[in-house]
Formats: C-alpha cells, sequence, structure tokens
C-alpha cells in the first residue's frame, strides 16, 4: 500500500502538486481494509479525490501520464486495457443508442474491431475512410469479442497518412454484396435482395423511417430502414432492389436493415412473392399463454398486457378469440396462430358466449381451460403462411379417421422386414 | 437456432419407456433438461402419449399427490401429479375411471437401491380425448418406433448407435411391440 500510496504521489509531483503521502495512505488504508474496496477501486478513487482537491482536470492528467505505447488491433487481447491504436475508419454503423454518439469498425494492417464513442466522451466526429491516432481507448469484451471505447479520457488526432487496412478494403460500397433469395438470409451478413414490399407498418419509433415486410418467391422477411439511412420511401405493391442490407437476427428470425450503406432501387417488373404456406400435422401438446379470451389495442389491434399496450398505453380494449398453439409431430414441433373465426369453430364457442363465460367465472381463464379442454392432445392437419416461427393458420382439421390402409401397410411392411431376420 | 427452442415430445410404447434405464444431462448447465435415452434410441425429455387411465389414487400425505397408470397396448405409464402441476392433479382428482387421456410431460427417473431406474411421467397436461384420438396415437406411435428401430438397426446416428452400445437393442423384440400394438387396431375393425 505504499507503494501504491507513493506512486500516487510521484504522479502529482509530475504535475507540480505535493500531496502529502501519509494523506494518501490513510485514505487508501480506509477504503481498502474499512471498507473493503479492490485495491485499483480505492486507487482510482483515492486519485479522483486529490484532482478534484487541486482542481486539475482529469483529462490533463490521465493524458499526462506514461502513455501507453501504440497496440495492434490484432494484439488486443484483455477485457478492461488501455491502448493506443493507429487506425482508419473502415465504418460507420448506425447509432442505435442516444448515449453513443458513434459505432462503427476500426482497421489497421492486421485486423478489424468494432469501436464504440461514447457521447460524453466529447470528442470529434470520425469520418468514415479517414484515418486516426486513437489515444487511451479502452479494451471490452461484448459477446465474446473485442471491441474498443472512446470515452472521456480518450483523445483524437487525425492522421495524413492513410492506414493500410489488413485484408483488403472493407467498406461496402467497393463490396457489393451478393444478390440472395430470402429464404436463404441468415443473421450476421450483407445482401442484396430483390423483393415486393408486402405491408407496411405502423411507425414505431422516430429514428425508423419505415418498417415492414419484403417478399420475394422464396419467402418473406422484416425489413427495417432507419431515418439516419437517408434513403428514399418505398411503396407497398411495388418491387425493388435493395443493395447491401444488412442481415441480423432477432428472437432467433432473419431480418433485414437498410442503412447508409444501402440503395434502394425501384424495379418495373413485379415480383411474385412465394405462396410460403405450410402445411404441418401433429398433435396438439400445448395452448399458450395469451390465448383464449384477450383484449387488443383499438389503434394498433396488439394484444394488451394488464389493460395496457406497449405502444398506447392504458386503452380499452376490444375483446378477442385466439389461440396460440403448439403443434409436435414427435420430431418437431410448430407454433400455430388460430384467429378468432378459427377458434370460434373450433372451440364450438362464439366470442359472445366467450365474454359471458368469463363474466360468469370472473375470469377469462375459463375460456383457455374450455380451448385446452376440448383441443389437447388431439390430432391436427394446420395449414397457413408462415411468418417467424408461426404458422398463422387459414384452415385446421382435426382427423377424425384412423388411415386402415396405412396401418396394414406398416404390418406388412413390419412383416416382411422381420422375416429375414427370423429365418 | 442458439437459445431456447421448444424440446418436441417423443413417442414411446410403455414397454420402450420401462425398458429403458439410460439418463444424461448436460452437468455443466443447472437448466439443462434430463433426457431419458430409450433402447429404440429417442432421446426423450417430453412425451406425448394417449392411453386410458386405468388407475388412480392419491399417495400425498400432507397434501393432494395423485398417481394415475395410463395403460396402452404394450404396457403402462405411471403418472405423478402434486401441488405445482395443479391442472393435472385436479384432472386426476375429479375425472372418472378408466378414460382415454391425452398426457404431454416431462420424464423423471428414479433409481432404486438395487439399481433399477424407474421412468414415471409428470404431466405438463391431461385431457380426456376420444377413442379415435387414441388409435391414432397408437398408429403415430408405432410409425415413430419403427423408423427409431431401423435407425437403430441401421446405426444411423448418434442416438441409435448409443442405444445399440448400451442396451444392445433386439430390434426384434421391438418389431414383435409393435406389431401387438398394430395389431390391437385391427381387431376393431
Amino acid at each position: 500500500m505504499k507503494q501504491t500510496a507513493e506512486s500516487i504521489r510521484d504522479r502529482f509531483l509530475k504535475l507540480g502538486v505535493d500531496v502529502p503521502v501519509e494523506d494518501v495512505e490513510s485514505r487508501l488504508d480506509e477504503l481498502i481494509n474499512k471498507f473493503k474496496v479492490p485495491s485499483n477501486e480505492a486507487q482510482r478513487s483515492v486519485t479522483n479525490y486529490f484532482l478534484k482537491k487541486y482542481s486539475i482536470p482529469k483529462n490533463e492528467f490521465y493524458v499526462r501520464q506514461a502513455e501507453p505505447q501504440l497496440t495492434k488491433i490484432v494484439d488486443i487481447s484483455e477485457n478492461g486495457q488501455w491502448a493506443n491504436l493507429k487506425a482508419k475508419v473502415v465504418q460507420l454503423w448506425e447509432n442505435t443508442h442516444e448515449s453513443i454518439s458513434q459505432v462503427g469498425l476500426l482497421g489497421d494492417e492486421t485486423g478489424i474491431i468494432k469501436f464504440t464513442e461514447w457521447k460524453n466522451a466529447e470528442l470529434p466526429r470520425l469520418e468514415q475512410g479517414e484515418s486516426y491516432l486513437l489515444r487511451s481507448v479502452v479494451v471490452g469484451e461484448y459477446n465474446g469479442r473485442f471491441q474498443v471505447q472512446l470515452n472521456k479520457n480518450s483523445s483524437v488526432e487525425k492522421l495524413d497518412e492513410p492506414i493500410a487496412v489488413g485484408g483488403g478494403d472493407f467498406t461496402p460500397a467497393a463490396r457489393e454484396s451478393e444478390l440472395r433469395n430470402i429464404s436463404d438470409l441468415a443473421g450476421g451478413q450483407w445482401a442484396t435482395v430483390k423483393g415486393k414490399v408486402v405491408q407496411l407498418w405502423e411507425n414505431s419509433h422516430e429514428s425508423i423511417e419505415q418498417a415492414g415486410l419484403l417478399g420475394d418467391h422464396t419467402g418473406v422477411i422484416k425489413f427495417t430502414n432507419w431515418a439516419s439511412s437517408e434513403l428514399p420511401d418505398m411503396e407497398e405493391g411495388k418491387s425493388y432492389l435493395l443493395k447491401n442490407v444488412v442481415v441480423n437476427e432477432w428472437g432467433g428470425k432473419a431480418q433485414i436493415q437498410l442503412n447508409r450503406s444501402s440503395s434502394i432501387e425501384e424495379l418495373d417488373e413485379n415480383i411474385e412473392v412465394g405462396s410460403s404456406t405450410s402445411t404441418y400435422f401433429g398433435a396438439m401438446v400445448d395452448i399458450q399463454t395469451g390465448s383464449g379470451l384477450i383484449k387488443r389495442c383499438p389503434e394498433c389491434k396488439r394484444a394488451l398486457v394488464k389493460g395496457a399496450c406497449a405502444e398506447h398505453g392504458k386503452v380499452k380494449g376490444e375483446y378477442d378469440l385466439r389461440i396460440k398453439a403448439v403443434l409436435d409431430s414427435g420430431t418437431s414441433t410448430q407454433d400455430a396462430l388460430i384467429n378468432r373465426e378459427l377458434t370460434e369453430e373450433l372451440a364450438g364457442i362464439s366470442l359472445d358466449t366467450a365474454i359471458a363465460m368469463a363474466a360468469d367465472a370472473l375470469d377469462p381463464g375459463v375460456v383457455l381451460d374450455k380451448l385446452k379442454h376440448e383441443l389437447v392432445g388431439r390430432y391436427y392437419t394446420v395449414t397457413g403462411h408462415k411468418l417467424d416461427r408461426y404458422i398463422l393458420v387459414d384452415s385446421i382439421t382435426q382427423k377424425t379417421s384412423l388411415d386402415r390402409e396405412k396401418l396394414d401397410e406398416m404390418l406388412t411392411l413390419n412383416e416382411t422386414l422381420n422375416k429375414p431376420e427370423v429365418q | 437456432m442458439p437459445g431456447f427452442f421448444r424440446e418436441a415430445a417423443r413417442r414411446v410404447f410403455a414397454q420402450e419407456l420401462k425398458d429403458s434405464n439410460l439418463t444424461s444431462r448436460d452437468e455443466s448447465d443447472q437448466y439443462a433438461p434430463q433426457y431419458v435415452l430409450t433402447p429404440t434410441g429417442a432421446k426423450v425429455n417430453r412425451i406425448f402419449l394417449v392411453g386410458t387411465l386405468i388407475e388412480k389414487e392419491d399417495i400425498g400425505t400432507d397434501s393432494e399427490y395423485w398417481r394415475g397408470r395410463v395403460s396402452d397396448p404394450t404396457g403402462s405409464f405411471l403418472v405423478y401429479a402434486g401441488q405445482y402441476q395443479p391442472e393435472a392433479a385436479q384432472f386426476l382428482s375429479e375425472c372418472e375411471l378408466p378414460a382415454f387421456v391425452a398426457v404431454v410431460g416431462k420424464t423423471s427417473t428414479y433409481t432404486t437401491d438395487d439399481g433399477n431406474v424407474l421412468t414415471s411421467i409428470r404431466p405438463e397436461s391431461i385431457q380426456q380425448v376420444d377413442e379415435l384420438t387414441r388409435n391414432l396415437w397408437v398408429l403415430d406411435t408405432a410409425k415413430q418406433t419403427l423408423e427409431r428401430i431401423r435407425a437403430v438397426e441401421a446405426e444411423e446416428d448418434q442416438n441409435s448407435k448409443l442405444a445399440k452400445e448400451h442396451y444392445s437393442t433386439d430390434t426384434d423384440s421391438y418389431r414383435t411391440m409393435v406389431k401387438k400394438a398394430l395389431e390391437s387396431l385391427e381387431e376393431r375393425k
């Protein structure tokens, strides 16, 4: 601890301030031994105390310190490490959070790394394609990958000579991504897609320009066009070529995002959207919560949770009936959404009856129980459009007869297979 | 797909489940599901069965704890439902015997002092169904069991290899079991 105290004193001496070493030590002692603060935290806290006491700006103090050596991106290997980098801004991304001022990729001859610049760092804006000397950035780890963060203590200096980036030029403009079918899109890639705007959704957030569904002959996918992409609006029913969109996965399903690097071209052709109807046969093994008698927001039709809509807050809901069912074939499972009409038909109750049942029992749960009672355990075939993990059910039929032919066929098959081994 | 996925409910006849004694579980993860590997290589966590509820008994001491016996053409399954399976427990307490029931649940195993593994079912749901549904299940389960038997004979994948290795599965006897089950449907022609 004595050493720590002296090193703190030494650092202040360099700034021309003589702090009493006993004072430093007693403060450290109190934090570490009495209040069980980890030593490095205590050290920082004590340092900050004296900085404040002598009104030394933090930046000045930290910058004056012996500078860490220049680090190559490939050598970044430790969470919490400080580093100085000479790197080129390979790509700037959409900024998703208000406390972040810029986010993107930095590259040098050894590799590429993600960077985040916090708003409170108050640094000049970095430009894509320019090279900089970045001092005192902090290495962080997120999702198993390293990234660097620019904070209040970091500094940025533009370099005249460009830094070469290893592995070629990563700027998306230089590398047009491949044209792909919508059904082949998977997370974490760039792609170019051709598709028709099947549906435009009501815009839920000011940072989103447009969101909706895009379809081609292989399927339908959700798209988001960020306001910051500064791309033109698309119209429902028209077909477009979307270049350099980002595919990512959310909740296990792929979606595409248009950003500043993307482009939109309207096409003359009318792209046929594949009728991606699928059929599934299995036993209904579960009806999930959120099924039965529910209330929907009168504005956006979303299901209410505890009487409130995620978008519009407390609203007077409209009653609806629906089933979120899980069908199971024994080797796979399939979620199915069954609308009011089909629910009424399947369960033999109308919406009004359901409302009356719930009112009578003072509990909408009785409707759910009734549905489970009528449907769970039975075999059904459903058909409908596939959206994410759901089949939006157009038709559902209960299996009502045993396939005698199949039975006979299986018996004979079993016989014939059995015989050679018996002999 | 990363993260959560739903376990498919396997289709296994009672006799085969009774013969099963190989359990596996990812020990590094306390939330990892437990599986039972059956002699034909079904890796069972969730199970779906339709059969006849032939016995029920409240074996609880303080609170209700119901044991039900559900039979299929090859044997019977034991289903236990207590306070954590309120819907299933309520069903068992109220229903009349015998009845066709469809059970969705998780398998759980118990090893006796002499090393026998007993497999029972903790139901997520029990519903009364009709005879047709029961017959459909028998056909469905026969089909899937035959498919697994074929895979074991061909030692097609990890599970069938493991099953063959552990049980030295006599596939003929399971073919006979399936045949018996299918014939029980035939008689009703």
